[in-house]
């Protein structure tokens, strides 16, 4: 009995000695992830955009602000006025903000309790979250402390326990519902499957049931063979993109703005047409399914995790940041909750758009370019 | 066996299919080496070849699956390279392996492939069926059907566009004598209707059925001509035969005997191809000492006398 397992397992481990790819990715893929997740993953962000508007620059002022700097956790950078800040975070270039009103070092001395004011972008609960228990950072005793005697012309002055108030602002998600922040991203996870398990192994099987020589043999075209090959997962993956929205906004009360309808088509298609794109280009690499699908979940894992669609973005170290960018799950994310939950346009997000497009465009000229009309 | 060929067809006077240095290398592995062919039209040519020779490399190259790395071919009159997408609507291909989608029906292959080529006209396909004898497994999947019949579907899907050249890698390997027999009459008629055939086989029974042959051995073609030419052509070769109870020791000593090419059993007896200068008294000898060896007797040489000496002298 044992020997006749030995016997089989050393078969197993015969076969696989000689696909020295699929060793390759055995051994290279857990070494590269394990580098890349030991570095990137925290869910502490660090370096998140923090547009401010000073109204009154002022020791006091710059007091919170340095503190807010000093943290670590914000980067600070101004803006003209409290519509700057809306507009800033809406289209994600900051994902809180910051408003010193005016008068505020004069209410301050006067023991007023100024209000200061700080946004935060709803459609990221976990930076909401985390904001929350950073507003420390500015109203501590330490830094009201310092408020009091900083003052050189606070005489008579009784400062109160608050020195001023801090109203903290939930843009867009203002019940910051985490099913809001990851039920768009599961659209395009589902997506990310179908196209490249899907048509990742669509190549290779016509390979391994050597009907690929058939249909080389045939006057069948390239972009022929492309198109035929891979419109019915583009469909596939549409019909699973709308029926995974669908149940989003039934079950969980997901948003869909009708505004939506059509910069999400779109957004739907360069998606789509992408990553299928890739599928495609992934299965004309590969000799065997298993290499492919490994490739697959290659491409898949980080996506998921460096995308920021379980963690921000800007919570991975700035080296590892550039990774994010070159995954189309990236703008995907970006672009599918400002379209959900910010109300934005295409206009409003068109960068991410071209970015998506450029993608699109370049997977498909690789897959086409691999094809090959040649067996050899 | 004498295969009764049909009646030759009238030849057309452009080759359907002439190759010339024809060679395709692998790496540092040269699987066709400069192979030169010529096929008239509506005749059976085989390429004949042990394992490995090269003979599905050349079909591949001929039927523009892969690029020649040296030599140069007209198809139909067409240059192979320059001209493959005209080439390929008329050429037919039959894999060595079945090339058919096992979760489709034998039908439902034969318009897949027949779309692939444009053309498709139901009432064909259904002809078709009937002709390979596929009626009754219409709607039955091609991954459930028995090695003969998928081989029948592979011929029928790759003949469904109706193409001039079709070619035939082992068709019949694997299969059993009578389906083996019923699928060479369907050729011979595919002959007599004007189709060129090129058909490679290492059977010898297969072999004589061909119209024209070639020898391949190690990529290189050894022989060629129809069946009797190769027969006759053993050079100043000669066969003999005498009948005897197997014996290594009797086979050793045979194969040593000065000018014996090939020594090959065949059941009871055994066949020596042997040179001119052979030495007879030596064997006569020899087999005075095998008790219950018959009496060494000259015969008519065989395909398969010529396949294993062309093979065996090259190697
Ligand atoms: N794609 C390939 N890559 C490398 N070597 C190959 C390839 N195809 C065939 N060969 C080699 O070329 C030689 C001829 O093979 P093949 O044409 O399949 O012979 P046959 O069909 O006569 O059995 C063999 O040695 C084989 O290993
Ligand atoms: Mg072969």
């Amino acid at each position: 009995m044992t020997r006749l397992v030995l016997a089989i397992m050393k078969k197993e481990f015969l076969q696989l000695r000689r696909d020295p790819r699929l060793i390759a990715f055995i051994l290279f893929f857990p070494v590269v992830l394990v580098l890349l997740f030991g570095l990137a993953l925290k869910l502490e962000p660090e370096n998140v955009r923090m547009a401010y508007v000073d109204q009154d620059p002022s020791l006091f002022s710059n007091l919170i602000k340095t503190n807010i700097w000093s943290e670590g956790y914000f980067t600070l950078y101004e803006v003209e006025d409290e519509a700057a800040i809306r507009r800033a975070i809406r289209l994600g270039e900051a994902r809180a903000g910051l408003l010193i009103p005016r008068g505020f070092s004069a209410e301050l001395t006067e023991n007023a309790q100024p209000t200061v004011r700080m946004f935060v972008d709803g459609t990221m609960p976990s930076l909401a979250t985390a904001m929350d228990n950073k507003k420390h950072a500015i109203t501590d005793d330490a830094v009201t402390g310092d408020m009091y005697f900083l003052d050189p012309d606070a005489d008579n002055v009784v400062i109160a326990p608050e020195p001023f108030h801090l109203d903290v602002e939930v843009l867009f998600n203002p019940d910051k519902k985490e099913t809001w922040f990851f039920l768009p991203g599961v659209v395009g996870v589902l997506i990310m499957q179908v196209a490249l398990i899907l048509t990742g192994t669509a190549v290779v099987r016509e390979k391994e049931n050597h009907t690929l020589e058939q249909l080389i043999v045939s006057p069948l075209s390239k972009s022929g063979f492309v198109a035929g090959k891979t419109l019915p997962y583009v469909l596939i993956a549409l019909a699973d993109f709308y029926l995974v929205l669908a149940l989003s906004t039934w079950l969980f009360g997901l948003p869909f703005p009708g505004s939506a309808q059509w910069p999400l088509l779109v957004l739907a298609l360069l998606y789509v047409g992408g990553l299928i794109a890739l599928g495609l280009a992934i299965s004309t690499i590969s000799q065997t399914q298993q290499q492919a699908i490994f490739l697959s979940i290659f491409f898949l894992i980080p996506s998921i995790l460096l995308s920021g669609f379980i963690f921000p973005v800007e919570a991975m170290p700035s080296y590892v940041q550039p990774i994010a960018w070159v995954l189309p799950f990236t703008y995907f994310i970006e672009v599918i909750r400002g379209l959900l939950l910010k109300g934005n346009g295409i206009a409003d997000l068109y960068p991410h758009y071209l970015a998506l497009l450029g993608f699109a465009a370049g997977f498909i000229a690789l897959s086409i370019a691999r094809f090959r009309r040649y067996l050899d | 066996m004498s295969a009764a060929h049909p009646a030759s067809q009238v030849r057309r006077t452009t080759p359907a299919l002439s190759a010339s240095g024809l060679t395709r290398r692998f790496g540092n592995v040269t699987a066709v080496d400069g192979l030169d062919l010529e096929l008239a039209a509506g005749e059976i040519f085989g390429l004949l070849g042990p394992n490995a020779s090269g003979k599905t490399t050349t079909i591949r190259m001929l039927a523009s699956i892969l690029r020649p790395s040296a030599g140069s071919a007209q198809v139909l009159g067409l240059d192979l390279v320059r001209e493959a997408d005209a080439i390929k609507r008329r050429i037919g291909y039959v894999a060595q392996h079945f090339a058919l989608y096992p979760e489709l029906t034998a039908y439902e292959n034969l318009d897949f492939y027949s779309h692939l080529y444009g053309e498709v006209h139901p009432a064909r396909l259904t002809e078709l069926l009937a002709t390979y004898g596929l009626e009754r497994f219409r709607d039955r999947f091609a991954g459930q059907l028995s090695g003969g019949y998928k081989r029948r579907l592979s011929i029928a899907c790759a003949l469904s566009h109706d193409p001039e050249l079709v070619f035939l890698d082992e068709p019949t390997a694997g299969i059993d004598p009578v389906t083996r027999k019923e699928l060479w009459d369907l050729f011979y008629d595919l002959a007599t209707s004007g189709k060129t055939l090129f058909v490679t086989t290492h059977y010898m029974e297969e072999a004589e059925r061909c119209h024209q042959l070639a020898f391949l051995s190690r990529g290189k073609r050894v022989a060629s001509g129809s069946p009797a030419e190769l027969r006759a052509g053993l050079g100043g070769r000669a066969v003999w035969a005498f009948d005897a109870d197997h014996d290594p020791v009797l086979m050793s000593r045979l194969r040593n005997l000065p000018a014996v090419a090939v020594v090959n059993r065949m059941g009871q007896s055994v066949r020596l191809v042997v040179e001119k200068d052979f030495p007879q008294d030596q064997l006569r000898e020899l087999l005075a000492e095998w008790p219950g060896a018959g009496e060494p007797q000259p015969v008519r040489a065989t395909l398969e006398d010529v396949f294993i000496a062309l093979t065996e002298s090259n190697s």
